[in-house]
């Protein structure tokens, strides 16, 4: 089991997507705490966690792991949901390229379920407007 | 002596009804030791309802885990299958699911000293975030009984999956025709 390749699996085209846009989004996953330059920054968190490793399946490839990611968008409190559903747009096409990608001989077959939300939440304390999707995944190890 | 055939039908709703309530006490007991116990309360306001009934509040005042068996859950009627939803009752679920932001206070004793979970922590140290799990090393009190997100990764990673698996081979086992008493069976 690789779960570092798992991980990577999902956080480097995350990673791609969110830095291509202009200005880029920074991302923080798990185990990093968010220091967006200030308070109002736009930032995306992402977290990824495993559930069931080797399950048995009909397959002879016990090499897989199922898990869950969880994506929160943060934007600017008080202008609206536009922005935020914008970048969640970002996110969510990134999971559907992840579930059109061909099995190949290598690395790690990766589909995501079905997409939860996104849900959307403000509080008083904070200066973030957050979105929320979340998914499950089940990914295979093929090398 | 071979059975009526109306007799087979009520045995498959009994099973039915039977599998579905033994996979509701497996996925709450799945919950209750999958998510967060400082005081053990949540854990114990866990329902399975039947669609459009409104759960209860928590069950004990704490103390420890709470174990769900047969007795909460109720038998619902067979309406071209049996239903239940699992919710939880508490008034603080949504920030206990990781769902919203909260606020979070030390619990106390009554003479004033504070209060050990009954889970053992995933995380003692300082907050970097609103949300329940977002609780890391450093400097600080804040406890954190359950991994962030712990609800999603039951539910999307394959436990609940296989709670519900668990629970529904029990509730065959249990049925009418269940391998529990010889001689019965479908054969």
């Amino acid at each position: 089991m690789n779960y570092q390749a798992i991980r990577a699996a999902v956080e480097g085209p995350m990673l791609a997507a969110f830095g291509s846009l202009s200005p880029a989004i920074p991302v923080y996953f798990d185990n990093i705490t968010a220091t967006p330059p200030n308070s109002t920054t736009e930032y995306v968190r992402i977290n990824v966690t495993f559930g069931i490793t080797n399950e048995p399946t009909l397959t002879s490839s016990l090499d897989n792991a199922r898990g869950a990611i969880v994506i929160r968008i943060f934007t600017e409190k008080g202008r609206g949901p536009a922005r935020n559903q914008q970048l969640l747009t970002t996110a969510v096409n990134v999971l559907e390229t992840l579930n059109d990608s061909p099995k190949t001989d290598t690395g790690v077959y990766f589909k995501v379920g079905q997409i939860n939300g996104p849900s959307f939440s403000a509080t008083e304390n904070t200066p973030h407007f957050v979105g929320r999707i979340d998914t499950s995944y089940i990914a295979t190890v093929l090398s | 002596m071979a059975r009526d055939f109306k007799d087979l039908i009520n045995d498959v709703k009994e099973i039915v009804t039977q599998s579905a309530r033994q996979a509701s006490v497996e996925i709450m007991n799945g919950l209750a030791e999958a998510g967060p116990g400082y005081s053990g309360q949540f854990s114990s306001a866990w329902y399975a309802v039947e669609p459009g009934q409104e759960p209860g509040g928590p069950r004990s005042a704490g103390g420890s885990i709470y174990k769900y068996d047969l007795r909460n859950v109720p038998k619902a009627r067979f309406r071209s299958g049996t239903y239940y939803e699992i919710v939880n009752g508490a008034s603080y679920a949504a920030q206990a699911l990781d769902l919203e932001e909260g606020v979070f206070r030390t619990q106390y004793d009554d003479n004033g000293n504070i209060l050990d979970p009954v889970k053992d922590p995933t995380n003692v140290g300082s907050r970097f975030g609103d949300k329940r799990g977002q609780v890391t090393s450093g400097t600080g009190f804040a406890v954190s009984t359950a991994p962030l997100d712990w609800y999603v990764t039951y539910t999307s990673g394959g436990a609940m999956q296989k709670d519900l698996g668990n629970g529904v081979r029990i509730g065959f086992r249990q049925g009418p025709r269940g391998g529990n008493v010889a001689g019965r069976g479908f054969g």
